[in-house]
């Protein structure tokens, strides 16, 4: 954990910054991991609608079972990544798989440090 | 001008052609450069220039009506001839010469032509003089050629309560005083003979479509360069908002929800699909099933009419495929 908590300090030597954007700049994905992760979500973006209207002939009582069989095939003949079912929500800056929050798309560690260095808006230590 | 004067004097006294051949000779020269035509087109738009083809018209007329009545009697004038003398001291003594060569060419009274001739001469010196002092007689001529344009009172009344009209409307509005302009004016603006003075402009539009039509990366490259060196960070937090707001950080307030999302396409567009569904049978199971997927479009609002189309089209064309399969069963 310190040891991931490390490596994402050490990697936020990035690239120099063009004048006009302030901040951090990005232009490589954290590891490759994350870049698969991308991959699979363009995908399914792509073939969203198709499984979606597949899977309207499929989940149904109305149809032919043997047209809703050939729908199961080709189905299943799609490329595997374009299920969106293999998404994975990823922290969007360390590339941590667990303990993320989706409303910020952090892992909890990347959270804490900047909501204690006060620069998560709105966000401040509980105490009750 | 008096040099000139002199000259066409010397013309129209040496022969009765003098003046068409003067006139001759400057169209000729007019007709050499369009400039010289318009200076001559102004030149005869002048009060002056047109008295004195006049004048010297009258003095020919003069010359042939007076060499008629020397034909026909002779003891009219007897006292002009003493009075010649003095006067001629004034005019030119080459005027004086070609007037007595000319009363010498004509058959009958050289004396009287001569004396009439100087006279005329005389006459037109000082209208000359008059003119180079203050030119009243110009004015009076050029008014008396002017005839008064009659106009009807129905005229009148319209053409003053025009001008009220114009007076009232405080707005300005570009229909009305254009129209009364043109029908107050007796003479229109489209009548009379053309200047050429203005060439037509006819490259401009073509210009502007070449600028227009190829803006390079580098001059958009240029532009953003620009932009970014003369954008000063905010001064304070209005101005940083308006900053954010530009790049989209920051929502447009009231908040508008259909941001982005433009659909032109009227409701019944939405709702009522069953006109996609002519390419369906109309009996079994297959029109169930479109006609539920079709109650589902319709009651989905985040689609476009065009995806909703498309959706169906599909389902169309998948089932055109599986006909085959479908007949079997």
């Amino acid at each position: 954990m310190a040891a991931a908590a490390l490596s994402w300090a050490l990697r936020a030597a990035r690239q120099v910054l063009p004048s006009s954007c302030p901040g951090q700049v990005r232009s490589y994905y954290v590891d490759w991991r994350m870049l698969r992760d991308v991959k699979r979500r363009k995908m399914a973006y792509e073939y969203a609608d198709e499984r979606l209207r597949i899977n309207a002939i499929r989940k149904n009582s109305i149809l032919p079972k043997e047209l809703q069989e050939v729908a199961d095939k080709e189905i299943a003949a799609l490329p595997r990544d374009s299920c969106p079912v293999r998404i994975r929500n990823r922290c969007v800056l360390t590339s941590r798989p667990r303990g993320v929050k989706r409303r910020w798309r952090l892992s909890r560690i990347v959270f804490r440090h900047f909501a204690d260095h006060a620069q998560m808006s709105g966000v401040q230590r509980a105490m009750w | 001008t008096s040099s000139v004067l002199s000259k066409d004097k010397d013309k129209s006294a040496a022969s009765k052609d003098g003046t068409p051949e003067g006139a001759a000779k400057r169209q000729e020269d007019g007709a050499e450069t369009p400039k010289q035509q318009l200076l001559d087109i102004i030149g005869s738009m002048k009060v002056e220039v047109s008295y004195r083809k006049k004048l010297q018209q009258l003095k020919a007329s003069e010359n042939k009506k007076q060499v008629v009545h020397k034909l026909e009697g002779l003891d009219s004038e007897g006292s002009v001839p003493l009075g010649t003398t003095e006067d001629t001291q004034r005019l030119n003594p080459e005027l004086v010469k070609a007037a007595s060569a000319v009363a010498s060419s004509l058959p009958r009274n050289k004396k009287q032509t001569e004396s009439e001739l100087l006279a005329q001469l005389r006459r037109h010196e000082e209208t000359t003089d008059k003119q180079k002092k203050g030119g009243t007689i110009n004015i009076r001529n050029v008014i008396s050629e002017m005839a008064v344009k009659r106009q009807s009172p129905e005229q009148w009344g319209a053409r003053i309560s025009g001008r009220i009209s114009l007076q009232l409307d405080e707005d300005g509005q570009g229909t009305r005083p254009g129209r009364s302009s043109t029908q107050m004016d007796s003479r229109s603006l489209k009548v009379g003979k053309r200047l050429n003075i203005f060439t037509k402009a006819s490259t401009e539009p073509e210009h502007a479509l070449k600028t227009v039509s190829s803006p390079t990366i580098w001059d958009l490259e240029f532009a953003k360069e620009v932009a970014a060196v003369t954008a000063q960070p905010p001064r304070n937090g209005f101005e940083e908002m308006i900053q954010w707001t530009k790049e989209g950080i920051l929502w447009e307030f009231p908040i508008d929800n259909e941001v982005g999302m433009e659909d032109d396409a009227e409701f019944h567009e939405h709702i009522f699909l069953d006109k996609h569904l002519e390419g369906f049978p109309k009996e079994g199971p297959i029109r169930h099933f479109m006609e539920l997927v079709i109650c589902g479009l319709s009651k989905n609002p985040y689609l476009s009419v065009k995806q909703k189309v498309e959706h169906i089209e599909w389902f169309q064309k998948y089932f055109e495929e599986k006909k085959e399969l479908l007949q079997e069963i």
